[in-house]
């Protein structure tokens, strides 16, 4: 019963990991506390559907111009929304990204319905056994893929140029623009990494549950899981996703379906009152 | 936080004649309203539906409400600068307290009210505490963290309690008269966000809220001309999750019923809609913001009715799409202002009328 918790938990919380993730990236670039990042995941597996079912292409090919379009989606979301409230107060930002969650909802469910819609891929989804713990094969493939683009993604910041640009931009704005780093096209990047995290997030919980905009309240797990991961860090977001899994399901099956939400925020609650800066983060020091 | 503020600091001045006849005809004007609306006639010449947008008595009080909530959240995050995603854990704090005290113990509605109040400022001074460690982003998160929190408590009682379909409310009265008509619940209400509103504005130009707004502008500066700010902050937050209460037990009320699902996320999320749109910081942008927000949706079920045989892409988002479409205006609204007038409605208002006495004085 346990191992079996801990493991549909470790599986959920790698793809929290990998939305978190997202979410991680573009805050730590453009300094926006994207509500929308729920939406993103919502639009990945709406994406998903647009390429499998509707326009029947062949599933690589499919998940490449998913992946593309997420990317697309970021991009403009930067350039018409984010650059224009650049340096303005929190509010406003956080607002920005709560409102355009709100129009992206509204524009899935005119385009698609407001019923969710059942998402098929060829990906493998039987369940074998090993000893008594019962193994779905979509679980585990979530899990695998969620790592994969993980450990790319980690290479991709340490050792490219690109990511080492990424990550000298994020440090320091100023700094980075005085050595001629190209600072909006970082953070466009940024956002479009963020998007595309999701999106693949999305694809996954699309297929194990139904695709609905429902999926935002899961989407935005990954809030939780970045504060008590520690907001600036890459690896905080994905163990606080993990953490977020784990005792998701440890909550849903030892004290009730209900209060797996509710466990996760007093956690939430708790980190905030005595260690504001998460489990990874550093803490921030404050100047007069 | 907004440099456009439009409560003015001016010291009170003796109030001019012109400003009572202003008054005075507001005041009519807003009694004759109910009276228009349940008729659909002005003095006897009978009025459309289309004419009267489409907006009843139901959806005004509605508004009404919408208001005080409207109200205290632009106390709080305009006025004090704390930001709350939390707002409508207040609003379950209240409608619980109702359901505590008017449904179970049989208390009159009056006193409900005044027990939802005291129930707000109790549960926001805990909801506050956070503020005395994280600011900033960590704060607004805490409010979200408390908002699943007191949901959740909110969800448990009603199961334990009553069941799936919600709690029930007696029909409310105060004294021997019975709130059971709109136009009743309307002259009940409208009096209260008139005096909410007044209280708020007179706060605003205390002593108390000065020192408030200069916390929300400078809060370092305002610490060091010796103002304990976290205990003002813990009194901002009590006094706007009070209101906010209070409007929570009106609300179930005047529905009858409450459910835990009422009070989720989007709930919280369309107070703080309310004061970005109307404008913040500023208490009349507030009311705009309410009113906007409550009665745009039965203008487009309005415009619904008439298109009915219309076909292709206005069929499709005015009839099939209702709630999507209301929602994607509210949206792109929000993004629009956002992008292009941070201070909403009323700091548009601000400027014109700015830009209107500049031409009158060249002239």
């Amino acid at each position: 019963m346990l191992a079996q918790v801990l493991f549909s938990g470790l599986a959920l919380g790698s793809i929290y990991g990998l939305v978190a993730l997202g979410f991680a990236v573009v805050f730590k670039a453009t300094e926006v506390f994207n509500f929308a990042q729920g939406m993103f995941v919502v639009c990945g597996a709406y994406l998903a559907i647009t390429g499998i079912s509707l326009l029947n292409l062949p599933f690589p090919l499919a998940m490449l111009s998913m992946v593309l379009a997420a990317a697309l989606l970021g991009v403009l979301i930067h350039m018409f929304l984010i650059q224009p409230v650049a340096g303005q107060p929190m509010l406003v930002v956080i607002m920005l990204t709560i409102a355009l969650s709100i129009v992206l909802r509204a524009a899935i469910e005119i385009i698609f319905g407001s019923q969710g819609r059942t998402l098929n891929t060829p990906l493998p989804s039987g369940v074998f056994k090993i000893g008594e713990l019962r193994i779905s094969q979509l679980h585990l493939t979530a899990a695998l893929v969620s790592w994969g683009c993980m450990a790319a993604f980690g290479a991709f910041f340490r050792f490219t140029s690109v990511g080492l640009l990424m990550r000298a931009t994020a440090d320091s704005h100023e700094a980075a623009v005085v050595s001629g780093v190209n600072v909006n096209m970082m953070n466009r990047l940024a956002w479009a990494i963020g998007v595309v995290l999701a999106a693949v997030g999305g694809l996954f919980l699309g297929q194990l549950q139904i695709a609905s905009t429902e999926l935002e309240t899961i989407g935005l797990l990954a809030l939780p899981a970045v504060v008590i991961g520690g907001m600036q860090s890459i690896p905080g977001a994905i163990v606080g996703g993990l953490l977020v899994g784990v005792i998701e399901q440890l909550a849903a099956s030892y004290i009730s379906p209900k209060s797996s939400d509710i466990v996760i925020y007093a956690l939430l609650l708790l980190i905030l009152m005595v260690r504001p800066w998460g489990l990874f983060g550093q803490r921030e020091l404050g100047r007069v | 936080m907004t440099k456009h503020s439009s409560v003015s600091l001016k010291p009170a001045q003796p109030v001019s004649w012109q400003r009572w006849v202003w008054v005075a005809l507001a005041v009519v004007l807003l009694c004759y309203l109910p009276i228009v609306l349940t008729d659909r006639a002005i003095f006897g010449v009978r009025l459309s539906n289309m004419q009267l947008l489409n907006i009843g008595m139901s959806q005004v009080n509605l508004m009404l409400i919408a208001m005080l909530g409207a109200l205290s959240l632009n106390y709080l995050t305009g006025c004090a600068g704390l930001i709350s995603i939390g707002h409508a854990a207040f609003y379950a704090t209240g409608a619980m307290t109702a359901a505590i005290t008017g449904t179970q113990w049989g208390w009159p509605f009056p006193l409900v009210l005044a027990a939802a109040g005291l129930a707000g400022a109790l549960v926001g001074t805990l909801a506050g505490l956070p503020s005395l460690r994280v600011r900033g982003l960590y704060f607004v998160l805490s409010t979200l963290a408390v908002h699943y929190v007191v949901v959740y408590v909110f969800l448990e009682y009603q199961f334990k309690f009553f069941d799936v379909v919600g709690v029930p409310y007696n029909a409310a009265s105060i004294g021997p008269i019975a709130l059971n008509t709109p136009i009743r619940w309307y002259f009940f209400l409208l009096p209260l966000v008139a005096l909410v509103y007044w209280g708020l504005s007179n706060t605003l130009k205390s002593r108390e809220g000065r020192v408030m707004m200069a916390m929300r502008d400078h809060e370092l500066a305002t610490t060091s001309v010796g103002v304990d700010v976290r205990i003002l902050r813990l009194k901002a937050f009590a006094f706007s999750s009070s209101i906010a209460a209070m409007a929570g037990a009106l609300y179930a009320y005047f529905m009858s019923n409450a459910t835990s699902e009422a009070f989720g996320i989007n709930f919280a999320i369309q107070f703080i809609a309310m004061i970005i749109i109307g404008g913040m910081g500023s208490l009349g942008g507030a009311l705009v913001g309410a009113a906007l927000w409550l009665l745009l949706p039965s203008i487009i079920s309005g415009f619904a009715t008439q298109a009915g045989d219309a076909t292709g892409i206005v069929r499709l988002l005015l009839v099939e799409h209702k709630a999507q479409l209301v929602q994607m205006i509210f949206g792109v609204l929000i993004i629009v202002l956002l992008i292009f007038a941070p201070g909403g409605i009323a700091g548009i208002g601000h400027k014109l009328r700015h830009r209107w006495s500049a031409g009158k004085d060249a002239s």
